[in-house]
């Protein structure tokens, strides 16, 4: 076989397998949203009406308008968090910059659902935070306030998606060439001056672009607000997930993933547009 | 001496900062612990008698016991799944064939850079629609395009890393397409393969969020957890938790020594 023929099969055998397991399910998912349901069976006949059903209601549109709010200030709670620890972190020696990178690591591959479990019991009305908040005498007696609402979801949102922030801003740190601070210094410029005029300016990019991650992941998540949510934390996810369980309306879910799916673009493409912008030198 | 005792006391209030932050992040494990081995009587734990009781009755629920079975099994087949096509996508864009790298890469991170819900409700759908039932295998296919991204990107890298000249005088020299891989590539790659397939293994065991839409009646392991969720876990299931978060552990303390080993060696 000439090297010509070689390289094509081998390209269309690889594209083909992929396309078939990735960009089919997503094409016949696009494809469902535009379908209806009539009387508990799918018609597959051609209608937007799945998504006029969406951009026409105050409750759709309230509940992704919310979703967008938590998750931004999600997104910004961890970057916030993130950025002084990944800072105390790049000003370590070498060898106790990897041992803290290790320890804010570790929670990653602890248990996701078990996070969510463990914070529904510290936020509760017999968890520990109550305990410690009536033991300082704060609080007279345990109240049910930090449990089944908007904030339980994004305090337990924050907590699970830090680390997933902290990396990409250490990340865009450990980059800064280092000649830089030292050209700082040298012309006289304070620790101050140089964070506020060197250092936060160039690593602002990578801090965006993990605060982004972080916005898609809690964009997408289900499980979190489903059980520590109670009956008013409605979320994006969370509506999609009883579309294809109690409700049992896959087309009108499937718009809803759409959405979300345009979403998590804009924001993939918005990272890698500043990243590419702020690229060090 | 003024800027020195500022850097020390910026240091200090970072240090504080950090170590309160890591507290919050470890105290499900901490958690998972107490409850494993301190009994709770109407919901006040009962310090005074600890047991290790719940950790030698870990698997008398035989829905955890095959959750678990489940777990292993999903995470095995489609960690190996995905090294066979995240090292054949490495290779071809890394080799002299290579063309239009950007649409496999493209569609090697997508599944795992789109939001879990999207990969999950597609495959859902998508397996209805070719008469798929939902079970292990949707599970296994959901797990191998989630975990491919990890191999390839490991992998890929480490072979940009290789000078080509290595592979071009194996060719040289007679060596078929094989003999060129199984000689000289694979022993070079393999190191890293590991690292990836590790890895890989550990996010499959945790993945909830895409495996819920394509789980049937057999369930993995974090998703039988969570429809316990609802009714609470007994002490024998934070006993469970408590290992498998050690475990975990143990897997990403090896993971990131293998990966340092492996950029000091470059």
């Amino acid at each position: 076989m000439s090297l010509r023929a070689l390289r094509w099969t081998t390209f269309s055998a690889l594209v083909g397998l992929l396309s078939l397991l990735i960009l089919a399910p997503i094409g016949s998912f696009l494809v469902l949203s535009f379908a209806s349901l009539k009387n508990g069976v799918i018609d597959h006949a051609f209608s937007v009406q799945n998504y006029v059903d969406i951009v026409s209601s105050p409750t759709y549109l309230g509940v992704i308008w919310q979703t967008i709010v938590l998750c931004a200030g999600v997104m910004a709670t961890t970057m916030m968090l993130g950025y002084p620890v990944a800072y105390f972190i790049w000003r370590r020696s070498p060898r106790w910059r990897s041992f803290w990178l290790l320890l804010f690591s570790l929670p990653l591959l602890m248990s996701y659902i078990v996070k969510i479990y463990t914070m529904r019991s510290i936020l509760g009305v017999n968890g520990p935070l109550n305990s410690l908040l009536v033991f300082l005498g704060i609080l007279d007696s345990p109240t049910p306030i930090f449990l089944f609402n908007r904030l339980s979801i994004f305090v337990t949102m924050s907590v699970i998606l830090l680390p997933f922030a902290l990396f990409p801003i250490y990340m865009s740190l450990a980059q800064l060439p280092k000649n830089l601070i030292h050209a700082a210094a040298d012309l006289g410029a304070t620790h101050l001056t140089t964070f506020r005029f060197v250092i936060l300016p160039l690593t602002l990019p990578g801090t965006l672009a993990g605060g982004l991650f972080t916005f898609i992941l809690a964009f997408g998540d289900y499980i979190t607000p489903e059980m520590v949510g109670g009956p008013n934390g409605f979320t994006v996810g969370r509506m999609i997930w009883s579309q294809f369980g109690l409700a049992f309306n896959w087309p009108f879910g499937a718009a809803l993933g759409a959405v979300v799916l345009l979403l998590a673009l804009t924001a993939i493409a918005a990272a890698s547009l500043i990243n590419q912008r702020g690229e060090p030198r | 001496m003024t800027s020195i005792w500022s850097q020390r006391l910026l240091d200090a209030v970072l240090f504080v900062f950090a170590a309160v932050l890591l507290v919050v992040l470890y105290s499900p494990l901490a958690l998972s612990l107490v409850y494993s081995l301190i009994p709770v009587e109407n919901g006040i734990l009962d310090w005074a008698h600890p047991s290790v009781g719940p950790y030698l009755r870990m698997w008398d629920d035989p829905l955890i016991a095959s959750a678990v079975r489940t777990t292993l099994l999903v995470g095995s087949v489609s960690v190996i799944l995905a090294v066979i096509l995240g090292v054949a996508c490495a290779l071809f864009v890394t080799s002299r064939l290579a063309v239009h790298t950007w649409l496999i890469e493209a569609l090697v991170f997508m599944p795992f850079l789109l939001p879990p819900i999207v990969t999950g409700l597609s495959l859902l759908i998508y397996f209805d629609a070719v008469g798929i039932p939902r079970g292990t295998w949707t599970i296994i296919c959901g797990h191998t395009l989630f975990v491919l991204a990890v191999i390839y990107k490991l992998v890929s890298d480490r072979l940009r890393a290789l000078p080509r000249s290595l592979f071009e005088a194996a060719a040289d020299l007679g060596g078929n397409g094989v003999q060129v891989f199984t000689i000289i590539v694979w022993p070079l790659i393999q190191p890293v393969v590991i690292t990836a397939a590790i890895l890989a293994f550990a996010l499959s065991f945790d993945e909830t969020l895409i495996t819920a839409f394509l789980a049937g009646t057999n369930m993995t392991l974090p998703v039988r957890l969570w429809a316990m969720m609802r009714v609470g876990f007994s002490p024998s299931i934070n006993a469970l938790v408590t290992i498998v978060i050690m475990a975990s552990a143990a897997i990403a303390v090896i993971v990131s020594a293998r990966i340092r080993r492996e950029q000091s060696e470059q």
